[in-house]
C-alpha cells in the first residue's frame, strides 16, 4: 500500500514533484499563524518595555527568512552525510552544552543559563543538541554490532550526560522532550519491552527525584495540581493561561483583542502563546492547531516508514526522532497552556517567538523533507 | 536481543506510537473543549473579576467668574508623572534625564524611587504643566507613566482667596465659595465599566454606567477691578501702619451685592504652602471687633426713629465728662450744647451717651437687631459670625451708655457694611449677597426713609474739615460716613495703646450706591486715628469705584483738602 502511494509520487529530478508539498504547506502555514500570533501577542509588552511594538515581529521575520533558507539548504544536502555528521555534531552540542554553563559565556535569563552570545547572537545550545542528538541516536541503533553485550549502554551514556548538562542550565522541559524523544526511538528501534518498561521507570523515577530536592520544581507542581489555591504567586501563569483559554470561547474575543497579553500573562510570545490563540480566535483554531500537529507527526512517521521500506534504516530512525522531537514538544508545550502538565518552559515550535527554536525546526523538517525526497528518488 | 529490530516489530510498535500520540491529541483536544466551553463561565468570571473595573469619570468642576463674566477660578488638565519602579529600573542609567527635565536635584529620583523598588506606583511628580508633560512623554522612559488630573487655577490669586477659598487634591472644596458651593461646582463624577491591564492602567471603555455630570459654572456678585483696587489699597495700608490685620467690605445698596471683599493678611490659593488658619481666614465675617463710634449714627437714628429727639434737638455735653455708674466718659474737649448732627461730626461720646441713657435698653436693642447687628447676614459665605449683642434686659447702665460708642457690642466688617447700606437704602433691608439671584421680594423697611436721610445728611458733616473724616472725601461726590477708632480688648481690659481704625461710608451721598468699610487692627505707627488710617483707604478705592461704575457725580470737589483735619478720638 505503501510502495503504491509513494509511486504515484515518484520523483523526477529537479521538479517540483519530489518534494513533500502538503508538508511543506502545513509548516508555512503554522509560521504564518506564528508570525501574526507572535506580534499580537508581544505589542503590549515591546511597545512598552521597548518602546517598539513591532521589536518581536521584525525578529521572528528575519528569524524566519533564516530558517527557511536553512532548511533549504538543509533538504540539498544528502542523508548519508549528516549521517557522517552525527557523532560531531552531538560532541560539538555537549561542548556547547558545558561552554552555557561557564559564567561570562552563557547568559542568564530569568534564572537560567541557556543563552550563548556569539557575534551578537544569541543560540540556545539545547536547540542543536536535540537535532544532533537524533541524528546520533539513529546512528547508534542502526550502527549492526552484533558482538556488544549492551548495545544501548552507549546511548544511554550520552543521554544521560547530556541530560544532565540540560539540567544543570537548568532546561528541563529540553531535558524531557529529549528523553521522551529518545524512549519513542529505542521503542521503535525494537528494545525489548522489559527494558523499555525498566528504562521509563529509571526515568521516571529521576524526574519524581528531581522534582522533590528542588523547591521551585516542586512549587511549579502544587501550582499546577491546583493553580487556583494561590492565583497570585505560584499559579499566576497557569491561571492567566487557563482564563486566556476560558475568554476565548468556541470562536475567540477576535484578532487583537485578548487582554490576557496585557502583561496577565507572562512569556505569551513565546512558551504561552498558543493561550493568546485561543483567547483571541477560540476552540476551533485551537483543535485546528492540535490537530496540525498531530499530522506533522504523522507525516513524519509515515516517511520513516516509507524509508525503512525504501531500505534506508538511519533515515528512517532519523525520521522518527524528528518527528517525536517536534510532535513531543508541540504536545507538552500544549499540554502546559492548558493546565495538564507542570509548566517548563517550552516554546511551541514554528509558532512561539524564538531564533534558536525556529533554525533547528526549520533544520529538522529541511531534514526530513530531505529523506523523504530521497526515499521517493529511490523507489 | 537482536537489533536493530525491523521491521517485524517495528511496524506494531510503530502502530502503538501512532495510537498513543492520537490518544494524546485526543486527551488535548478534549481539554480545550472542557476550557473553552464547558468551562468558560468559570474562567471568564475570574478573569472579569481581574480585567474589569469601573472607575470614575472625572466630572469638570464648574468655573467661577466675577459679575462681569470674568474668571476667578478655572479648572486645567494637568498631567501628574508616576513611575513603576520595576520597570523603571531597568534603565537606570537614563534617571538623569528624567530629573533634569523635572529639574530635581541629583539625589531625589534615587531616593523617590532607588528605595521603593518593589512598588508598582510612585508618584515622580504631580501637575506639570502639558508642555512639560509631553516632553515627559517624549523621552520614552520605559515605566514612566502620566495620569491626567485637573488643577484649580485661581487667576486672580491672593486677591480673592479668602472669599474663592481652594480645592484639595483630588478636587474637593475646602473652603470658602469652594467649600460653600462644593456640590453645585463638582457636578457629578460618572462611572464607566473598563478593561485594565496587570498594572490597572484602563485600556479601554466596556460601558457607561453613569455620564459625568459637569458642575455648574457660578456667577459671583464680585467685581474682580473693584477687588483688586481694595485689595490694592488695604495692603499698602495695612503695610503702612504696620497694622495686624485689615479688611473692606465693599457693597452696592440697592442689591446687596458683594463687590468687593479682601483682608490682609492673605494668602496665594494656587499654592499650597502657606495655608495658615490666620491667613485663610476671611476675616470680612469671621472676626468680630467692636465698632467703637461707628455705631453712633445707629443710635442717633434710633433716637429720631423713636421720636425722643429731633434732628434739630440740642444735647448738652458739658463738661465733656459723663459720670455712669462710676465711670467717667470723656470726650477730647467739652463741645456745649449740640445737634445730633454735630454729636457725629464730632463724634462726641458723652452726646452719643447722653442720647442712648435717655432711650428704654429694649428700644435701642431693637433697632440695632434691625439692622442686622448681633446676627449673621445669611451671605452664604462659610464661617459668617453672628456677631455679639447681649440682649437689653442684662445691660448695666454703663452698658447702656458705652453701647453708644460702640463698646460692649461686636460686629463683622460686612454686618456693618450692611448696617450702614440700609441707612443708605433709605432705611430699607438689604441682604448682603455673594451669588448673584434674582432679586428678593420688596425689602422690609427697618429705618422710616425719612431718619435714615437725615442721618445720611448727618454723615455728611463727618467728611468736611469740621468732621474726623476729612481725608475720606471723594473730589466731585458727597460723601457720607464715620470714623470709629476703638481700643483693643484684650484679655483683662482695654489696651490703653492698641485700637482698631474703621472707617465706614455712603457714596454718592445724594443717594447712595455704594457703602464700604474698611477696618484695620493694631496699626503701630504714629497715626492711629481712624480718619488717618481707613478714612484715606476709603477715599482712594470709593473714587476709582465710583469711576468704573459710571456713577454720576452729585457734588463739587471740596476746595477744603488742604486743610489739616483734626483727629477726634472715639
Amino acid at each position: 500500500m505503501t510502495s503504491a502511494v509513494i509511486k504515484n509520487l515518484a520523483p523526477s529530478r529537479g521538479s517540483l514533484a519530489g518534494w513533500d508539498w502538503p508538508l511543506i504547506s502545513v509548516v508555512l502555514g503554522l509560521v504564518s499563524l506564528g508570525l501574526i500570533f507572535v506580534y499580537s501577542a508581544s505589542i503590549p509588552y515591546a511597545g512598552e518595555r521597548l518602546a517598539d511594538s513591532d521589536f518581536f515581529l521584525r525578529r521572528q521575520q528575519i528569524f524566519l527568512i533564516i530558517s527557511i533558507a536553512t532548511a533549504a539548504l538543509v533538504t540539498q544536502v544528502p542523508v548519508d552525510i549528516w549521517r557522517r555528521l552525527a557523532l560531531p555534531m552531538t560532541l560539538l552540542g555537549v561542548g556547547l552544552l558545558v561552554l552555557v554553563l561557564v559564567p561570562g559565556i552563557g547568559r542568564e535569563v530569568n534564572g537560567s543559563m541557556r543563552w550563548i552570545t556569539a557575534a551578537g547572537l544569541r543560540v540556545q545550545p539545547s536547540e542543536w543538541v536535540k537535532v544532533s542528538f537524533v541524528l546520533y541516536l539513529a546512528l547508534l541503533l542502526t550502527r549492526r554490532n552484533k558482538d556488544s553485550v549492551v548495545p544501548l549502554l552507549g546511548p544511554l551514556v550520552v543521554l544521560l550526560f547530556i541530560t544532565l548538562l540540560l539540567l544543570a542550565e537548568p532546561d528541563l522541559g529540553a531535558a524531557a522532550v529529549l528523553a521522551m524523544t529518545a524512549a519513542g526511538m529505542l521503542f521503535l528501534a525494537g528494545l525489548p519491552i522489559g527494558q523499555f518498561l525498566l528504562l521509563n521507570t529509571g526515568l521516571l523515577s529521576a524526574v519524581a527525584v528531581l522534582t522533590v530536592i528542588s523547591p521551585y520544581r516542586m512549587a511549579r507542581l502544587t501550582a499546577f495540581v491546583d493553580p487556583w489555591a494561590d492565583p497570585l504567586a505560584s499559579g499566576f501563569q497557569l491561571t492567566q493561561s487557563l482564563m486566556a483559554f476560558g475568554r476565548g470561547g468556541w470562536s475567540g474575543v477576535g484578532l487583537g483583542q485578548s487582554v490576557q497579553k496585557l502583561f496577565y500573562l507572562p512569556e505569551a510570545h513565546t512558551d504561552f502563546l498558543l493561550a493568546v490563540i485561543a483567547e483571541e480566535l477560540g476552540l476551533l483554531a485551537v483543535l485546528l492547531i492540535i490537530a496540525a500537529y498531530a499530522w506533522l507527526t504523522l507525516r513524519a512517521f509515515a516517511i520513516a516508514r516509507n524509508a525503512l521500506a525504501a531500505g534506508n534504516p538511519f533515515a528512517s530512525q532519523v525520521a522518527y526522532g524528528l518527528g517525536l522531537l517536534i510532535g513531543v514538544q508541540a504536545l507538552v508545550n500544549i499540554g502546559v497552556n492548558m493546565g495538564v502538565l507542570p509548566t517548563k518552559g517550552l516554546t511551541l515550535p514554528l509558532l512561539s517567538y524564538g531564533g534558536s527554536s525556529l533554525l533547528f525546526t526549520g533544520l529538522a523538517l529541511g531534514l526530513l523533507l530531505r529523506i523523504d525526497h530521497e526515499t521517493r528518488a529511490a523507489t | 536481543m537482536k537489533h536493530p529490530v525491523f521491521p517485524e516489530t517495528g511496524q506494531l510498535r510503530d502502530v502503538m506510537l501512532r495510537s498513543l500520540l492520537l490518544l494524546a491529541v485526543a486527551g488535548l483536544a478534549y481539554r480545550a473543549f472542557y476550557l473553552q466551553v464547558l468551562q468558560t463561565p468559570f474562567l471568564q468570571d475570574k478573569a472579569a473579576n481581574r480585567h474589569v473595573r469601573v472607575v470614575d469619570e472625572h466630572a469638570h468642576r464648574g468655573m467661577i467668574r466675577d459679575r462681569n463674566g470674568e474668571p476667578l477660578a478655572i479648572s486645567t488638565a494637568v498631567n501628574s508623572v508616576w513611575a513603576d519602579p520595576t520597570q523603571f529600573v531597568a534603565v537606570r542609567h537614563r534617571w538623569s534625564e528624567l530629573a533634569d527635565l523635572l529639574e530635581m536635584p541629583a539625589g531625589k529620583l534615587e531616593q523617590l524611587i532607588g528605595q521603593r523598588l518593589e512598588r508598582r506606583f510612585v508618584y515622580v511628580k504631580r501637575r506639570l504643566t502639558p508642555q512639560l508633560a509631553d516632553q515627559v512623554k517624549g523621552l520614552g522612559l520605559p515605566g514612566i507613566y502620566l495620569q491626567r488630573e485637573y488643577r484649580r487655577y485661581y487667576p486672580t490669586g491672593e486677591v480673592s482667596g479668602h472669599l474663592l477659598g481652594f480645592t484639595n487634591i483630588d478636587d474637593l472644596g475646602q473652603e470658602g465659595i469652594e467649600l460653600q458651593f462644593d456640590q453645585l461646582l463638582s457636578g457629578q463624577p460618572g462611572r464607566t465599566r473598563v478593561v485594565q491591564d496587570l498594572y490597572r492602567r484602563w485600556v479601554q471603555p466596556v460601558e457607561s454606567l453613569e455620564p459625568a455630570l459637569s458642575g455648574s459654572d457660578m456667577t459671583l456678585t464680585l467685581d474682580k477691578r473693584l477687588q483688586y483696587l481694595a485689595y490694592r489699597e488695604l495692603k499698602a495700608a495695612v503695610h503702612r501702619h504696620r497694622a495686624a490685620s485689615g479688611s473692606v467690605v465693599l457693597l452696592d445698596i440697592p442689591s446687596g451685592d458683594i463687590l468687593a471683599m479682601v483682608n490682609q493678611p492673605s494668602f496665594n490659593p494656587n499654592e499650597t504652602s502657606g495655608r495658615t488658619p490666620a491667613k485663610v481666614r476671611n476675616r470680612a465675617v469671621t472676626d468680630v471687633f467692636e465698632p467703637g463710634s461707628t455705631i453712633k449714627p445707629f443710635i442717633i437714628a434710633a433716637a429720631l426713629q423713636a421720636g425722643i429727639y429731633r434732628s434739630d434737638s440740642l444735647i448738652d455735653t458739658r463738661p465733656g465728662v459723663l459720670e455712669v455708674g462710676g465711670h467717667k466718659i470723656r470726650d477730647h474737649r467739652s463741645f456745649g450744647r449740640i445737634t445730633p448732627k454735630q454729636i457725629l461730626q464730632k463724634s462726641s461720646n458723652v452726646g452719643a451717651a447722653r442720647v442712648a441713657l435717655g432711650m428704654d435698653a429694649a428700644q435701642i436693642e431693637e433697632a440695632l437687631r434691625s439692622l442686622g447687628i448681633g446676627r449673621s447676614t445669611a451671605s452664604q459665605l462659610p464661617g459668617e459670625s453672628d456677631g455679639i449683642l447681649a440682649p437689653a434686659h442684662s445691660w448695666r447702665k454703663l452698658d447702656q451708655a458705652t453701647m453708644a460708642f460702640g463698646y460692649g457690642l461686636s460686629v463683622t466688617p460686612l454686618q456693618l457694611a450692611k448696617a450702614y447700606a440700609i441707612l443708605g437704602n433709605q432705611g430699607r433691608d438689604v441682604s448682603p449677597r455673594i451669588v448673584s439671584q434674582p432679586a428678593a421680594a420688596r425689602p422690609a423697611q427697618v429705618i422710616t426713609p425719612e431718619v435714615a436721610d437725615s442721618v445720611v445728611r448727618m454723615l455728611e458733616a463727618v467728611v468736611t474739615p469740621e468732621g474726623t473724616a476729612m481725608q475720606a472725601d471723594v473730589e466731585g461726590y458727597r460723601i457720607a460716613g464715620k470714623t470709629g477708632t476703638a481700643h483693643l480688648f484684650r484679655k483683662g481690659g482695654y489696651d490703653k495703646e492698641r485700637y482698631v481704625a474703621t472707617f465706614a461710608g455712603l457714596a454718592p451721598a445724594s443717594a447712595p450706591r455704594l457703602a464700604m468699610v474698611i477696618t484695620i487692627q493694631d496699626p503701630k505707627g504714629e497715626a492711629y486715628y481712624a480718619g488717618d488710617v481707613a478714612a484715606p483707604v476709603f477715599a482712594r478705592v470709593m473714587s476709582r469705584a465710583l469711576q468704573l461704575l459710571h456713577i454720576p457725580a452729585d457734588g463739587d470737589s471740596l476746595p477744603t483738602r488742604l486743610v489739616q483735619p483734626k483727629g477726634i478720638p472715639a
